[in-house]
């Protein structure tokens, strides 16, 4: 438990300008709204920094047609403390797999803008698709954080993660972290399961991220800093709890009494949560709320944020009132899938089994694509064998099944891509072909919205007073400063 | 609020007041140091305009009720046609990609496994299959149109076949 200074140490990660929003604001947090108070979050303390994951680089792609590798670089150059990028293994930013050399290519981009930490995980814990990233980050002069996914499920026991960790040591890991996306675990699950993987994980630092959705994840963390863990993933308050992470500030202080040391800055803190209070404000997006315990998240275990996503969908089928049978009938899915983990794509595709089981008022009568591909073993190893029933409707034939590395069977991508952009394509241009067609990446080119690098609240104030077209004077006074607009 | 500075916390407190006395003409404040004096234009129509909201979010255009395509042909077919039915509610594609040529046309030749067009749900996609061997004998649906559930998509003229198939039984 303790490190070799003999103080007893618990490091955070920051997720506000990554999974917070991702969780909260469906990823559209622009970079005009996180780039006025870097200042602050950079004197906050954080070890590291995330700002890249998988929906942060499509959704700025598809919806914000903001360039993702500009907002890389600039916040890497604007804040001092290291940044850390996530990346979905072999499919990085997207669901399809992608060569070893796009895979390459794509870990010397980040560490060129500005990364220092390559955070990678396997949506099916399989390691042979992260070996590439681990490989190639390490190449281009990055630490690799090797992530496995938590889950609960009769082959998800705590023998099953500590192989996962002997693995991830196996590959020179420089960190290890448990991958809870859906805010599975307990306090009684933690007990076990985190000494066992600190014990595995050796001189090797391991890392809690955690989501609040089942309300448990405060305490969670608690127990991880008792059971040795050196670094914890968390959120400024108003972008923290609900769907997202625990709050920095909350974790702190459990952190604090424990008897640990942390190198946060309170004032900074509080200083990135009150922006973000009024960011959330003058955007009209949600603040992260503290859920409530509910035992059935434990059986369809469905991502907060989808549940909405699905909800909504249903409704435009008119299908809204039969999301409780839907739900229930993800879990049945799940367990004759193999207990595939419910996060980015299998979260997409075991509810839309469910959701065509339920609505086809028979089970198997439609099968998706992707769901037949991963029950071949397309995108890697299966946790466990898929039902009788299951098998028997999907009809695969044992000519099919796939055994060798998912990427084993795919052809180097860059030298056609280089023959088709031309010389004068960059890196990034290549990789940004690889992964978007042409009509999504053209919009790119257009000159990035400004960004104003510090702000006050009164700035804030004006630029708000003169963006209401239906107000014709005002006039605000206080302390030393009086203001009017008037049009 | 005994200080030099607004803070986002005073800024917060300004701007809940000013939304919530969006109604009245007028509006004036004072708490502690801080004084808001505001005057709302008379013109009923103008409306609060937020535009860093609605700038920064631009969704992809949505296909919504009105833009459903009708079937292409009354559906009416010969007896012992093999008619192909979505199977879901979604969007029917004939091609594998915008461009690329149609999975079938009219007149071709299918096999149960030739793959005859797809149906998109929630962003998956879902080959359909003939499921007998025939000739495409008609093409109900447009490229890209929303279908429902059970709607015929594609007409089949199935190939004589002689023995125990159970399909036809």
């Amino acid at each position: 438990m303790n490190n070799s200074y003999g103080t007893k140490r618990f490091d955070f990660i920051d997720v506000t300008l990554r999974d917070a929003h991702q969780c909260l604001w469906s990823t559209r947090m622009t970079t005009a709204m996180m780039t006025p108070i870097l200042g602050a979050i950079d004197r906050a303390g954080y070890a590291y920094i995330n700002i890249l994951g998988g929906a942060v680089f499509d959704v700025s792609v598809r919806y914000l047609q903001e360039n993702p590798w500009e907002r890389i670089g600039l916040l890497c150059e604007h804040l001092d403390t290291p940044c850390d990028a996530l990346t979905r293994a072999q499919s990085l930013y997207t669901f399809e797999l992608f060569p070893d050399d796009i895979v390459a290519l794509n870990s010397h981009a980040l560490a060129r803008r500005g990364i220092e930490v390559l955070t990678v995980y396997d949506a099916l814990n399989d390691n042979r698709n992260i070996e590439s990233s681990v490989r190639s980050g390490h190449a281009a002069g990055m630490k690799v954080n090797a992530m496995m996914t938590y889950t609960v499920s009769p082959v998800h026991d705590d023998a099953y993660y500590v192989r996962c960790t002997n693995e991830l040591v196996a590959l020179a890991a420089d960190f290890i972290s448990i991958k809870d996306p859906t805010g599975l675990l307990t306090p009684d699950r933690g007990r076990t399961l985190f000494p066992a993987v600190v014990q595995a994980a050796g001189n090797i630092p391991v890392q809690l991220h955690s989501h609040c959705q089942s309300g448990l994840a405060p305490e969670v963390y608690e127990i991880a800093i008792r059971s040795g863990f050196r670094f914890g993933y968390t959120a400024t308050e108003p972008l923290a709890n609900g769907a997202s992470l625990p709050a920095t500030e909350d974790i702190v202080g459990r952190a604090r009494r424990l008897g640990f040391d942390t190198s946060m800055n309170d004032e900074a803190l509080a200083e990135v949560a009150s922006y973000f209070h009024w960011v959330s404000e003058r955007e009209g997006k949600p603040r992260g709320k503290s859920a409530t315990y509910s035992a059935d998240l434990y059986e369809h275990q469905v991502p907060g944020g989808m549940i909405s996503n699905l909800r909504s969908q249903l409704d435009t089928m008119k299908l809204g009132h039969r999301l409780p049978e839907i739900l229930e009938e993800v879990a049945r899915v799940r367990h004759d899938l193999g207990y595939p983990i419910l996060v980015s794509p299998f979260a997409q595709y075991i509810v839309t089994q469910a959701t065509l089981n339920v609505v086809q008022g028979e089970r198997y009568k439609t099968i998706p694509d992707e769901i037949r591909k991963y029950a071949r073993g397309y995108y890697g190893r299966l946790a466990a064998q898929p039902s009788a029933e299951f098998l028997e409707r999907a009809n695969i034939d044992p000519s099919e099944y796939v055994t060798e590395a998912p990427a084993a069977h795919l052809e180097p991508a860059i030298p056609r891509l280089r023959a088709e952009l031309g010389a004068a394509a960059t890196d990034e241009d290549v990789l940004l072909a690889a992964f978007y067609d042409r009509k999504l990446i053209d919009p790119l080119r257009n000159p990035a919205p400004e960004c104003r690098f510090r702000t006050t609240p009164l700035t804030e104030l004006v630029g708000f007073l003169a963006n209401r077209s239906d107000i014709e004077y005002v006039r605000v006074r206080f302390a030393g400063t009086d203001m009017t607009i008037a049009s | 609020m005994a200080h030099e500075h607004l803070t986002y916390d005073d800024l917060l407190r300004i701007v809940e007041l000013i939304k919530a006395t969006e109604h009245f003409s007028e509006f004036r404040l004072k708490v502690g140091d801080i004084e808001v004096e505001l005057r709302h234009r008379k013109s009923a129509t103008s409306k609060p305009v937020s535009a860093r909201v609605t700038k920064d979010v631009i969704e992809p255009p949505v296909a919504g009720p009105a833009e459903r395509v009708p079937p292409m042909a009354p559906a009416t077919w010969p007896e012992g046609s093999v008619v192909i039915r979505s199977p879901m509610v979604g969007t029917f594609y004939r091609a594998s990609a915008p461009g690329a040529p149609p999975f079938v046309d009219v007149d071709q030749a299918v096999k149960p496994d030739t793959v005859v067009g797809i149906i998109e749900v929630m962003k998956l996609m879902n080959s359909i299959t003939a499921d007998v061997d025939g000739t495409v004998a008609q093409i109900l649906v447009a490229d890209a149109a929303q279908v429902e559930a059970g709607q015929p998509i594609i007409v089949i003229k199935p190939n004589l076949t002689i023995g125990t198939d159970d399909r036809y039984e």
